[in-house]
């Protein structure tokens, strides 16, 4: 998940009568408090953001819960990491004078008081100099270069379990119990749980109003249900389906997180005793998923927004079965690009819910994205060094990176591109972009004599980038532990009530890290070309490739075909496949080790997709494995666009040869027709049978035909229904830019 | 055969993942050569033995290389866990693979001494005794049934079809298994007495395990320039829905329910 780009999108002015109005009442409360306690602070800041940002109950909605984050606030991610301010967005509102002049200046006030303020500045000032060096740029998406740190506290995913079996109350008592171990941040949960305990009563509130107004009776008696919902919630632990979705998806937009977890686990018992007492029909409930789908929808986030079902380690199984169930058929019924519904799944499981999987993934759902338990459960025990039966907690957040279910946080807080790393070795520390001096001189072209030393040089600039970024890491969340508290994510993530502390302050049980790769398969593959065409089959030169590389091949037309000759990634070749595995476990090996360097309890490459890898690609430079400045890289784990060429089971058998034993998810898209899941379903079921016998760790699966996806280039207006997994995330095609759409069209579509 | 012994083929293409070469997913290893010369083919580079290099804009393509045998079994057996899943294995075709008797007889054998299914996808053309001898290596027959009558058939193939029935019965009774295959070519051969000959075919041999109809398509037309040869004069085109439907209808007629047009 990439938070800049959403967060430029959910931003936004959330009083359009009284615009900034909302944005200056926070900071002057931040302002008083700046150097009180931060729980106290936090919580004053959290009761001038909630219900204040909190939406109205909308047309068609069965639970209350929208929201819209300011230009300034306090999250542990949507808005901004902590305390944000969203500088650009309000100057931007300053120019065309939408604000009035007399009130320009405590707007200008606030940006300034900001400027050296906000939790991200101050991660950047608390990085070691060396560190900023090497990490000059924030801004990815703009900049050439290797490596970028990127701010927020993203991945939580909390323990609804234990919220809905105590319900307020009970969690109140939990912590009370606790108060002599931490008396100052325990009187602060308790004050948060006030506050939503005032959230239930302000949306109940408002439903019954509403209610009142409403002419159509059936939608009166929706908006009275959704008031009976929340007025017992603050009272006693929830006893319904309705009352455990509604408590679960407040704290939800209160907590700042946006994966919910293993909601099968959660919900499951709560639908079983409602359909069994006859208190709901099946009908009803489909209803009301369907409503929560839509409530996740509203919150805008295509990068996150995970619910899981299935797998292993859930307690009333056949409960969260039924929950399942239900659940697709919601996601088919809505087909919406969000929630991201996924299922994981392992040998024993009920056979039926695996076919129903499959049948939506026919239906061009692009859901659920597929888990493999028995190859995941323990490739994140050997990864994350716990034991099986903690890391049958694993859980996806995002675009694929695995925590521990509400016992661990992986923030991916830096991007490396690896594709960049290479091409600074074979300049000798120059950017061929930017044209800056970007890493150090690992040795001059004319020098190299022997593949191991190109090797070394992409090494070298590597090794480097990874050691800065693991440190920006862990400046982060101390950063992030002595600025808040986090209230909302502390209550419900283990320890932190045992241990008397905040999550990133020594509460949660296991702090780790993530760091996303990107252009690796591009980088194999390079190194592939260089290693064949230059050393082995000596038909290049080294200074004549990169000079062709230079030159974005014009004029080189022979040479680059001789390059994208070379064996390729993602065909089973075993030339190919060799240096694919050689390049992923370097980075993942010397990233794991970092963790004991820097004291984090992980650190861990995750080798995911939304689209930076065709953002990435426009800023980086021509490669030798024949692919041009500024084209798209390949996609998470997969092979370069196209150029898998051999057939689905070799592009598969490819995927399985890398260990999946030492890093924290990667993302493996497939592309197939739509008679692959009609006319050849049981071949089709065969293959991915086959490829999860085979080590596959999971599948992100579109169904479609190339037809369809150049007619809706040309007439979007008839396609806004298609669906297409980008990376980590699925999209409506007619929506993405032109450039990604390209790059969906070209990845192989197996037939 | 190399010097040393070991079969060698000349193969022009391994296709893995094939999904419409028999049962399950399969490789399909394909072979050069072909007695044949079928107006529809949209595998002209299978027709000569040999290797044949071709020029097509600025880049260069060689069709066929030899291979030994255990080159090809090296490729085959990486699919294998595929093969076992679902029910898939290996299929060799062509050309006409039997033209390669002696390595595609190799390969047959060589699979099945590691368990993999075998189909043979042939026209059907050759001395019977040839076909007889492959019975035991190979699982199921892919057998073309292309035209009906000596004449037709031989304009459009350049050989009769007295010859290649003459070897399905024979196979047929010494307990061959074979999956009937015709390719439908709109306006060519997709005339009615065709499926009523194809009836009448599935019930003088009940041992047949089927039949698939193979619509034409045009997918081959670019490769006849490059190889030196004349575009195909046969006049036809892709089938739409409403020719498909109709083909069901008289594969219905013929009394061939069970027909399937892939």
């Amino acid at each position: 998940m990439v938070a800049t780009l959403q967060s430029v999108i959910r931003l936004a002015n959330t009083r359009p009568d009284d615009p900034l109005a909302q944005e200056l009442t926070f900071t002057a409360t931040y302002r008083r408090l700046r150097d009180a306690d931060p729980v106290e602070r936090e919580l004053s800041c959290l009761r001038v953001q909630f219900p204040a940002i909190l939406q109205p109950i909308t047309a068609g909605d069965l639970f209350a819960g929208r929201i819209r984050y300011p230009l300034v606030g306090f999250s542990p991610e949507p808005g901004g990491l902590g305390y944000y301010c969203s500088d650009s967005a309000i100057r931007a509102m300053l120019e065309p004078l939408s604000i009035p002049p007399a009130r320009q200046d405590p707007v200008r006030e606030m940006l300034d008081f900001w400027r050296t303020e906000t939790t991200t500045y101050r991660t950047r000032a608390a990085c070691p100099d060396w560190v900023n060096r090497v990490l000059p740029e924030d801004d990815w998406q703009a900049q050439s270069g290797m490596a970028f740190p990127v701010y927020r506290m993203g991945g939580t995913q909390l323990n609804y379990a234990t919220l809905l079996r105590l319900g307020v109350p009970g969690l109140r008592e939990e912590i009370q119990q606790r108060q002599a171990k931490a008396p100052a941040l325990f009187r602060g949960m308790l004050g948060a749980l006030d506050l939503l305990s005032g959230c239930c009563r302000h949306y109940a509130a408002q439903a019954r109003t509403l209610a009142d107004g409403c002419p159509d009776c059936v939608r009166a008696a929706e908006l009275t249900a959704i008031a009976s919902t929340l007025e017992p919630l603050s009272e006693r632990a929830p006893a319904t389906f309705r009352e455990a979705i509604q408590l679960m998806w407040l704290y939800a937009l209160l907590s700042g997180t946006w994966n919910y977890g293993r909601m099968d686990v959660y919900l499951g018992p709560f639908l079983a005793r409602d359909l069994d007492s006859s208190a709901l029909t099946e009908a009803e409930a489909l209803g009301l998923i369907r409503s929560l789908w839509r409530l996740i929808r509203a919150y805008d986030n295509q990068y996150n927004n995970r619910v899981f079902i299935g797998g292993k380690g859930r307690p009333n199984e056949v409960a969260a079965d039924r929950f399942a169930r239900l659940a697709m058929k919601a996601t088919l019924a809505e087909r919406l690009t969000q929630p991201q519904l996924s299922l994981r799944f392992y040998r024993g499981q009920d056979p039926s819910l695996m076919q129903q999987a499959l049948t939506l993934l026919g239906e061009g759902c692009t859901f659920p994205i597929l888990y493999n338990d028995d190859v995941n459960i323990p490739a994140v025990a050997a990864a994350f060094n716990v034991t099986e039966a903690e890391a049958t907690e694993y859980l996806p957040f995002g675009c694929g990176e695995h925590i521990l279910n509400h016992r661990s946080v992986g923030t991916p807080s830096g991007v490396i591109n690896l594709l960049t790393c290479l091409e600074v070795a074979l300049h000798n520390g120059r950017d061929p972009v930017s044209g800056r001096q970007a890493g150090p001189a690992t040795g001059e072209l004319r020098k190299f004599e022997k593949f191991e030393q190109v090797w070394d040089a992409y090494r070298a600039q590597v090794e480097r980038c990874v050691t800065a970024l693991a440190v920006q890491e862990k400046v982060e969340y101390e950063v992030a532990g002595v600025t808040a508290p986090f209230l909302f994510l502390s209550m419900l993530y283990d320890d932190c009530l045992d241990r008397g502390r905040s999550i990133f302050a020594g509460g949660a049980r296991y702090l780790g890290g993530t760091l996303e790769a990107y252009g690796n398969t591009n980088t194999a593959d390079s190194l592939t070309a260089i290693d064949e065409l230059v050393f082995r089959q000596k038909k290049l030169g080294l200074t004549e490739l990169v000079a062709a590389l230079d030159a974005d091949f014009n004029g080189c037309e022979s040479l680059r075909r001789q390059l994208l000759a070379a064996p390729k990634y993602g065909n089973d070749h075993p030339v190919a496949d060799v240096m694919a595995q050689r390049v992923h476990e370097h980075v993942c090996r010397v990233t794991r080790e970092q963790a004991a360097n820097v004291g984090l309890d992980s650190y861990l490459i995750v080798i995911i997709n939304n689209s930076a890898n065709v953002i990435l690609g426009k800023n980086t430079a021509a490669s030798p494995d024949g692919r041009r400045a500024t084209e798209a890289m390949a996609n998470g784990n997969n092979p370069a666009p196209g150029l898998d060429r051999h057939g689905v089971t070799a592009f598969l058998n490819s995927l399985v040869k890398l260990d999946p034993n030492v890093h924290a998810g990667a993302v493996q898209n497939m592309k197939f027709s739509r008679s692959m899941f009609t006319v050849h379903r049981e071949k089709a079921e065969a293959l991915l049978a086959t490829y999860f016998a085979q080590g596959g760790t999971q599948a992100m699966i579109t169904v479609v035909s190339r037809d369809d996806l150049e007619a809706a280039m040309r007439e979007p207006e008839k396609w806004g229904h298609l669906m297409v997994r980008v990376g980590g995330f699925s999209a409506r095609f007619v929506e993405l830019p032109r450039d990604v759409q390209l790059e969906v069209l070209q990845r192989t579509l197996y037939e | 055969m190399s010097e040393i012994g070991e079969p060698t083929g000349i193969v022009f293409d391994i296709q893995r993942a094939a999904f419409q070469d028999g049962p399950g997913i399969r490789t399909t290893v394909f072979l050069k050569g072909c007695p044949l010369r079928c107006a529809w083919c949209h595998n002209p580079e299978s027709w000569r033995l040999e290797p044949q290099r071709v020029v097509a804009g600025d880049a260069e393509k060689v069709y066929g290389r030899e291979m030994t045998l255990a080159e090809v079994m090296a490729e085959v057996r990486r699919d294998h866990n595929y093969y076992v899943a679902s029910g898939g294995g290996v299929t060799i075709s062509g050309g006409e693979p039997t033209v390669q008797i002696e390595f595609c007889r190799a390969l047959l054998r060589a699979a099945k001494a590691e368990g993999i299914h075998t189909c043979l996808d042939t026209c059907g053309y050759g001395r019977t005794e040839v076909f007889l001898g492959l019975l035991p290596d190979v699982d199921l027959f892919l057998w073309d049934y292309k035209a009906t009558g000596d004449e037709l058939h031989c304009t459009l193939t350049g050989v009769p079809a007295r010859g290649i029935l003459r070897n399905l019965r024979a196979l047929h009774r010494h307990g061959a298994r074979i999956l009937l295959r015709c390719p439908l070519v709109p306006g060519v051969n997709d005339m009615p007495e065709h499926f009523r000959a194809v009836g009448t075919l599935m019930r003088d041999l009940p041992g047949l395990q089927g039949i698939e109809f193979l619509p034409y398509h045009e997918t081959g037309r670019g490769k006849y320039e490059p190889l030196g040869l004349a575009a195909p004069k046969l006049r036809s085109h892709p089938p739409g829905l409403a020719e498909k439907t109709a083909w069901r209808e008289a594969a219905a007629a013929a009394g061939l329910s069970r027909a399937s047009v892939l």
